[in-house]
């Protein structure tokens, strides 16, 4: 596999990343996770790993995608959310948050350096596996962004798969398609699955009861 | 890297992956044909505990039974040491004394049927999980364990289906997954820095270096968050407000401390001599131990009282880290012995008092302190189980508490550390504070009449027992100290 032939799939995930992040019409910014998802299967075909690839377009694509659907109130049920988020977080809250989402990032970052810059990265053709590190730096970023910025429920659930999805990624171009890889981002999909599915019936069931879609009040600041 | 190992025996590998795997199967039994009498559950979970205190002898005198097994070219470890052991078999007591009350409970309340059916399965799955904690001696099967552990307890806090559960459960929800995420990140850079994925490996492979830092930092950063740990403890007090008495009392005895377990391992095997990062941890603790007693002195609930206190009392846990970072071995092996002792003792009176909360606020029917008025004549059974958990909260001896905190006091002075000194006192006033408030509330007699509900007498049984064990575990503290000295320390 090329450089150039790695650029493409990574470009297009970051790309995809931010529609499904910075979208304000929730339907669409579910359409553009999902195609996001498909493309991370098609990134782990690359990698020469297609049961990953198999459970990535199944768990995650297809599953999660149906489970944050339902969330939203289009797969076929009554009483959906309303389809823009218009809640905005307050001024005072956003320092902390940058700085949490700051620190992770440039603690990820110069691990990242350290690892592959150390001529640690294990099997060859590691340059191949650039475009997937610096991939998954950017799509960890937007993810931590989101997930800390925003506060409708169904965008932070978005964003926390796709804040799992930029770690998977970098899991994959650190270490290497090898089995642990696979069994690690496996069970991460899992976990993001049910996480996915448990979110999206609790906010619905929210939304029924008192018609809210955030959390309210916020005692904490960010990860 | 390590010497190649005898197999363990065949049957002590057996008999403890059963003693793993029954509780799962046990659970699923129940949902199906949800027990009606408690008889029947503590027959069905007695021979869990009973088979590993067979197992006990032959971990003793730091014999460790380990082995390895690979499913699909994964080489996945575990390992069994005196710790590992001690631990496995407080779970199974707590898990057993959680169900009969979760029978008593179910008696005593209108519960949906299908609420209560429900929490069999997540019961099991929460068992298998904490097990598999104790015993995982590689980075997957404890992620794999950390993720079924976060999910069955947010699963079991949602039970009550109330607005109030569904918001801190979903709040819970993100945090751990959150959580989750960093701890995975912190796996992906050692895995690309050593290749490998094994404890034992780790420690001999990993260098001291800034990528270990760096890692190490971002999976203390998600268990602490699993752990409540200050300043990541804002999930901890709403989760609990509405939710199930046994629920609580497992979440607040064994769920945190699983992260801490995992949190302890790590650290010992990656960073043992990293002192800035551990006084940095014993400070959390410190803060932790003073906000959380300060917060649950304020409380205007009586459960809220109860989970604030395991805000404080898991701070204590944390000054591990600075009496093991580099200093002397008398110190460090009465900070090991001490921890340990703290968690179990907490553990039984933290389960003890969530359930003698539990019948007061039920009884009562009501659950702000000031409605307890009245029920030092009434209930007072509940309230002198209260109070015996309370004992060995505040470490008066002769509780668990006390020996642990006699021993972490003794650490600390042995290695100069004064500051925890300090802490150590400061958490037991404020301990006795919030624990004599409730019982002003409680000695109140001027009070308006209740209707106080009875309870099924094992409720209030399966409380005082906890809190009896926990006193008894300060009485006869040799023989678990004894496990720990010679096992465990990595």
């Amino acid at each position: 596999m090329s450089l150039s032939g790695e650029l493409l799939p990574a470009g297009l995930l970051v790309l995809l990343a931010a529609a499904c992040l910075l979208d304000r019409r929730l339907y669409r910014a579910c359409l553009s996770f999902i195609a996001f998802a498909l493309v991370m299967a098609l990134a782990w075909w690359r990698l020469a790993a297609p049961w990953l690839a198999l459970a990535e377009a199944l768990l995650g694509a297809l599953l999660t995608g149906m489970a944050l659907l339902h969330g939203l109130g289009r797969a076929g049920s009554p009483s959906p959310l309303p389809p823009h988020d218009h809640h905005r977080r307050p001024r005072h809250q956003a320092a902390a948050r940058w700085l949490a989402v700051l620190v992770w990032l440039a603690l990820a970052g110069a691990a990242v350096w350290g690892v592959s810059g150390s001529g640690g990265l294990i099997a060859p053709g590691d340059g191949a596996r650039r475009p997937l590190l610096a991939a998954g730096l950017a799509i960890m970023g937007l993810g931590l962004w989101a997930f800390a910025h925003h506060l409708h429920l169904l965008r932070r659930l978005l964003a926390f798969n796709v804040l799992g999805s930029g770690v998977f990624l970098l899991l994959a171009g650190l270490a290497g398609p090898v089995v642990e890889v696979q069994g690690l981002i496996l069970v991460g999909l899992v976990v993001a699955l049910v996480g996915s599915v448990l979110g999206s019936a609790l906010l619905r069931r929210l939304h029924e009861r008192d018609g809210r879609v955030t959390l309210g009040d916020e005692p904490e600041a960010g990860p | 890297m390590s010497a190649p190992l005898a197999s363990p025996p065949a049957t002590e590998a057996a008999l403890l992956w059963l003693v793993l795997l029954v509780p799962p199967l046990l659970g699923l039994l129940a949902w199906r044909f949800p027990p009606r009498r408690m008889l029947p559950v503590l027959l069905a979970g007695l021979p869990l505990p009973l088979a590993t205190l067979w197992l006990l002898p032959r971990v003793a005198g730091g014999a460790v039974l380990e082995g390895s097994w690979a499913p699909g070219g994964l080489q996945l470890h575990w390992r069994l040491d005196g710790l590992a052991g001690l631990l496995l078999l407080l779970t199974q007591l707590l898990l057993l004394a959680s169900a009969a009350y979760a029978v008593g409970h179910r008696r005593a309340t209108e519960l949906a049927e299908r609420a209560f059916a429900g929490f069999w399965p997540l019961l099991g799955g929460l068992a298998a999980a904490l097990g598999v904690i104790w015993v995982a001696a590689d980075l997957l099967t404890l992620y794999a364990a950390l993720e079924l552990m976060g999910l069955t307890a947010v699963g079991m806090m949602l039970l009550p289906g109330k607005p109030e559960a569904l918001a801190a459960g979903l709040r819970y929800l993100l945090y751990a997954l959150v959580g989750s995420l960093a701890w995975l990140l912190g796996v992906a850079l050692l895995l690309g820095a050593t290749g490998r994925l094994d404890l034992a490996g780790l420690a001999a492979d990993a260098e001291a270096g800034p990528v270990t830092g760096i890692a190490m930092a971002l999976l203390a950063a998600g268990l602490l968050l699993k752990a409540a740990v200050f300043p990541l403890h804002g999930w901890l007090a709403p989760v609990h407000a509405s939710a199930w008495t046994q629920v609580s009392a497992l979440h607040g005895a064994l769920v945190v401390k699983a992260s801490f377990f995992i949190l302890m391992q790590l650290w010992q095997r990656l960073v043992p001599e990293a002192q800035a990062a551990a006084w940095l941890l014993g400070a959390l603790g410190s803060l932790a131990v003073l906000w959380g007693g300060l917060q649950a002195w304020r409380a205007s609930r009586l459960k809220q009282v109860v989970a604030w206190s395991t805000v404080g009392q898991l701070g204590y846990l944390m000054l591990a880290f600075p009496l093991l970072a580099g200093t002397s071995a008398a110190v460090a092996s009465l900070a090991w012995q001490a921890t340990w002792l703290q968690l179990a003792g907490h553990a039984l009176a933290k389960a003890a008092m969530f359930m003698a909360a539990g019948n007061l606020v039920l009884s009562v029917g009501q659950s702000r302190l000031a409605d307890l008025a009245g029920t030092s004549r009434q209930l007072p059974l509940s309230l002198m189980t209260f109070g015996l958990a309370a004992v060995t909260l505040m470490g008066l001896p002769p509780s668990a508490g006390f020996t642990a905190k006699w021993l972490l006091l003794q650490a600390a002075i042995l290695a100069g550390q004064w500051p925890w000194v300090i802490v150590l006192v400061a958490g037991t006033l404020l301990t006795a504070a919030y624990v004599f408030r409730v019982f002003r509330c409680a000695f109140v007699e001027e009070a308006p009449r209740h209707d106080f509900r009875p309870l099924p007498a094992g409720m209030d049984l399966i409380a005082l027992l906890l809190a009896l064990a926990a006193l008894a575990l300060g009485l006869g503290a040799e023989w678990p100290l004894a496990l720990l000295r010679e096992g465990g320390l990595p």
